[in-house]
């Protein structure tokens, strides 16, 4: 809700939020302020990420291939999720659609990490 | 935190590549608190008395109390959480060797000193700037190092 009301889902929102946008009065984002805004979430979401992800080792699919997938998934879009807008401001506005996906696929993994260990929890009280 | 209890941390084909995507993070993070306070904040005692004090001949206006107040309440929070959970993982992967309790014991105390001394410097002497300073340096530098040394420990020990 929060990446919506203020970035948005649509990429020519999204870009006015970085590139800025006269007609919006929005004004455009620097290096610096971008920073400022990722700090908290690097840490905030290599975090979140740890702590969910490391519990799946308790469960029974501790060595599965999609959890590995899962997990480096995760972390390679958390990684784009904070960075992507250094290449929107540098490089090229075409980032903003890496900049979306990656926001989603984030936010999409989350739930089925949480589903497989609510799954692995509910498997061993029915035993 | 559950990953204290495996055995060989870095032999754990899962627990491997969890903990070097908190630590490469961590990097990242302890990188980017350098940058974002040396533009904001100010991370030398000329810039940082400008920022608490202001500073006529360059139009800069004092920080007012209400936002000191709540980027130090953030910083609590922050370097409190970096430092509990790296120091969780250096000693675990350091295996508590004595150099590594001196470093979290070090990094620790200096991190508490630096948050004590911020607004001792805010609003009794602009003196504590110094001593903030000195150990937003050591913590952080301490910080790398253990980061650093853990990540090294996870990939080829």
């Amino acid at each position: 809700m929060i990446f919506e009301s203020k970035i948005g889902f649509d990429a020519q929102r999204a870009l006015a939020y970085y590139m800025g946008n006269k007609e919006l009065f929005v004004a455009a984002k620097t290096n610096v302020g971008i920073l400022k805004l990722a700090l908290p979430h690097i840490f905030g979401f290599a975090l979140l990420s740890m702590i969910i992800l490391h519990f799946l080792i308790f469960t029974k699919f501790r060595n599965s291939t999609f959890v590995k997938v899962l997990l480096y998934t995760l972390f390679i879009s958390q990684f784009f999720e904070s960075f992507t807008p250094f290449l929107i401001i540098n490089i090229s506005e075409i980032f903003i659609y890496l900049k979306i996906i990656s926001f989603f696929i984030f936010m999409g993994l989350i739930p089925i990490v949480l589903y497989l260990l609510f799954d692995s929890i509910a498997q061993i009280k029915f035993r | 935190m559950k990953f204290t209890i495996i055995k060989d941390l870095n032999q754990d084909s899962m627990m491997k590549p969890i903990l070097s995507g908190l630590l490469f993070f961590t990097l990242l993070y302890l990188l980017s608190d350098f940058i974002v306070k040396y533009s904001n904040f100010g991370i030398f005692p000329h810039a940082i008395h400008a920022t608490l004090f202001g500073n006529e001949e360059q139009f800069i206006d004092p920080i007012n109390k209400a936002s000191f107040l709540e980027f130090w309440h953030v910083e609590i929070f922050f370097i409190m959480m970096i430092l509990f959970t790296l120091s969780t993982v250096y000693i675990r992967l350091s295996k508590a060797s004595k150099s590594a309790i001196v470093i979290v014991n070090l990094m620790m105390m200096s991190a508490i000193t630096s948050l004590i001394s911020l607004p001792l410097a805010y609003f009794l002497s602009s003196d504590f700037i110094n001593i903030y300073v000195a150990t937003f340096f050591i913590w952080h530098i301490l910080a790398l190092i253990s980061t650093l040394y853990s990540l090294k420990r996870l990939r080829y020990a």
